[in-house]
């Protein structure tokens, strides 16, 4: 059984139906020459019957070769070249079976070059410039969405940071309430283990609202969003086991996203620099400057970063996201400067 | 002792009522935001309130201001914050509001029925009780921030009872969270007071402030 795919098939057929074209053209041709031999042998008149032929077949083959080109502006080019080719030639054919003589084909063949060239050129204007302002509308729509994207993910971190304050960290607080009102009530109780159990189940609710508040801390730090990028790198500060000094000179408040980005590069290069290089202090100094905000963490440890390690990798995709840029310095023993600039129209 | 409650959150508000009223607290009014707290502070004229940092309709720090406010036009209002976050920057904002009865906790305290009922008195009778989340910052601060350790001549025993103090405990509070005697306790405050050069106070509200100050104190 035959599993050829179907465009082959067709491809055959269309082959084998040029083929009958051709045949059925040769043998009309041959029979009108036959007909000529017989009657009068005068004037060869069968050659327009021949050059009629011609045209039919040649019509035929430019049509398959234009039906299997691909779509597109190109494939319009190429069948205009097919067509204006195949004039020229019946005319060229014409002037010979007429005789030659004064070359008058130059003219017509000079004027279908022209109007082809006029097309292409046409074509050709009419794409480049299309293919530009595509590539513009294409960046100015990615900037749109990326931004958009970014804005709506900075937002989406927040109501993550909302719900669970609402949420779980309401229910277990207010459980660990009910355990605190329960414990209260056994004490001096004679069921001394029940106590000892509901003390230490209060003890774990305790645990739990910790560690969620650390988390949510980490996904989107609430000073951060009540009282901006200043009081957040004051608050990373003080939290920081080893000095650090803040020099803030911010008047407006960046846009939620970039704020976020800043105050990430700020947590992730002292968290760098307390695990790399113990005993060392560091500056934070952030400023606007051409509507450029600069994010620049110096500390005096050991220096010899890597700037492409996981944690500055990291907060170089999120700076470059938003259009900034992220340089490290780290001479060994020169200690760490890292420079993050972001955009931003306050 | 007269109570007023701004808790948006009604799992926890109802909770925090039952657990006063059971404490034989009395609990006048309750709100939900800034502006009921505004309006029951001026209805019913508490002696402490009780509020949560975050309320609406901001969820920002709504609560906090609601409650210095509320402060400015009811100096003798004493005010509890509660809190899920400690933040250093809210702490200095309430105390720079000054006056007695000062209190910012941690939400989670209130599970410590005993702790939480010992603050909400001693805030009420105009004393102070700071988290001890905070004082371990502002300890941290004081020791880290300065770039040499001011607090290395304390013994960690006085240490301990130091981060007590700025918690506002009083030395029976203080002799009881260390189990030791409340003679010991005495000798170690003025021991505290003698090292760090501290002017000497017989009131607990006093002392809390000499060293509250110290540990803000710019290094």
């Amino acid at each position: 059984m035959s599993v050829d795919p179907p465009p082959t098939e067709a491809t055959d057929e269309r082959d084998s139906t040029l083929s009958v074209h051709v045949l059925i053209a040769v043998l009309l041709g041959s029979l009108v020459a036959v007909v000529w031999w017989a009657v009068d042998r005068g004037d060869f008149w069968p050659q327009w019957v021949w050059l009629g032929l011609g045209i039919t077949v040649a019509l035929n083959v430019t049509w398959e070769i234009a039906r299997r080109e691909p779509r597109g502006a190109a494939a319009g080019y190429r069948t205009g070249m097919a067509i204006s080719v195949l004039l020229a030639a019946v005319v060229v054919a014409v002037w010979a079976l007429t005789g030659g003589g004064r070359f008058w084909p130059m003219l017509p063949v000079t004027g279908l070059g022209f109007a082809f060239a006029v097309l292409a050129v046409f074509r050709y204007r009419r794409l480049l410039p299309g293919t530009k302002r595509d590539l513009v509308e294409r960046v100015d729509v990615l900037t749109r969405t990326r931004s958009g994207a970014l804005d709506a993910q900075a937002a989406e971190l927040r109501r993550i940071e909302r719900d669970l304050h609402d949420g779980a960290q309401a229910r277990l607080v207010a459980l660990s309430m009910q355990l605190g009102r329960a414990e209260q009530r056994l004490a001096g109780h004679e069921d001394a283990a029940s106590y000892e159990l509901v003390r230490q189940a209060r003890q774990e609710a305790s645990a739990a609202i910790a560690e969620l508040r650390d988390l949510s801390r980490g996904i989107a730090p609430p000073v951060l969003a009540d009282r901006g990028l200043g009081a957040a790198a004051e608050a990373l500060a003080r939290r920081s086991p080893m000095p650090v000094t803040v020099e803030s000179e911010l008047t407006a408040r960046p846009l939620p996203v970039v704020e976020s980005a800043a105050y990430f590069v700020v947590a992730e290069s002292l968290t760098n620099v307390v695990k790399h290089s113990p005993g060392a202090s560091a500056t934070v100094r952030l400023h606007v400057e051409r509507e450029r905000l600069h994010v620049r963490v110096r500390d005096d440890g050991r220096g010899g970063a890597d700037p492409l390690g996981g944690g500055l990798s990291g907060l170089r995709s999120r700076v470059e996201a938003l259009d900034g840029t992220l340089s490290v310095t780290s001479p060994p023993n020169g200690g760490t400067t890292i420079h993050a600039e972001l955009p931003c129209a306050s | 002792m007269r109570v007023v409650i701004a808790e948006d959150h009604a799992l926890l508000r109802e909770g925090i009522v039952a657990l006063l009223r059971e404490n034989e607290i009395e609990v006048v009014a309750q709100a939900e935001d800034g502006d009921g707290l505004r309006r029951i502070v001026n209805a019913h004229k508490p002696d402490l309130a009780i509020v949560d940092v975050r309320l609406p309709p901001t969820f920002s720090d709504e609560g906090l201001r609601a409650a210095i406010a509320a402060r400015e036009s009811h100096p003798e209002l004493a005010v509890l914050v509660l809190s899920q976050y400690v933040e250093p920057i809210y702490t200095a904002e309430l105390l720079a509001a000054g006056g007695a009865g000062i209190g910012y906790l941690l939400k989670e305290r209130v599970g410590d029925v005993g702790g939480f009922l010992d603050a909400v008195h001693r805030v009420a009778g105009g004393g102070t009780a700071l988290d001890r989340e905070v004082v371990a910052e502002l300890v941290r601060d004081r020791t880290v921030g300065s770039g040499d350790d001011v607090l290395e001549v304390l013994t960690p025993r006085e240490r301990e009872v130091l981060a007590l103090m700025a918690e506002g405990r009083t030395n029976g509070g203080i002799a009881e969270a260390l189990v030791v005697s409340a003679g010991a306790v005495e000798k170690h405050v003025s021991n505290i007071f003698a090292k760090l050069d501290l002017p000497a106070s017989g009131s607990d509200h006093r002392r809390v402030l000499a060293v509250l100050s110290f540990l803000r104190a710019a290094p």
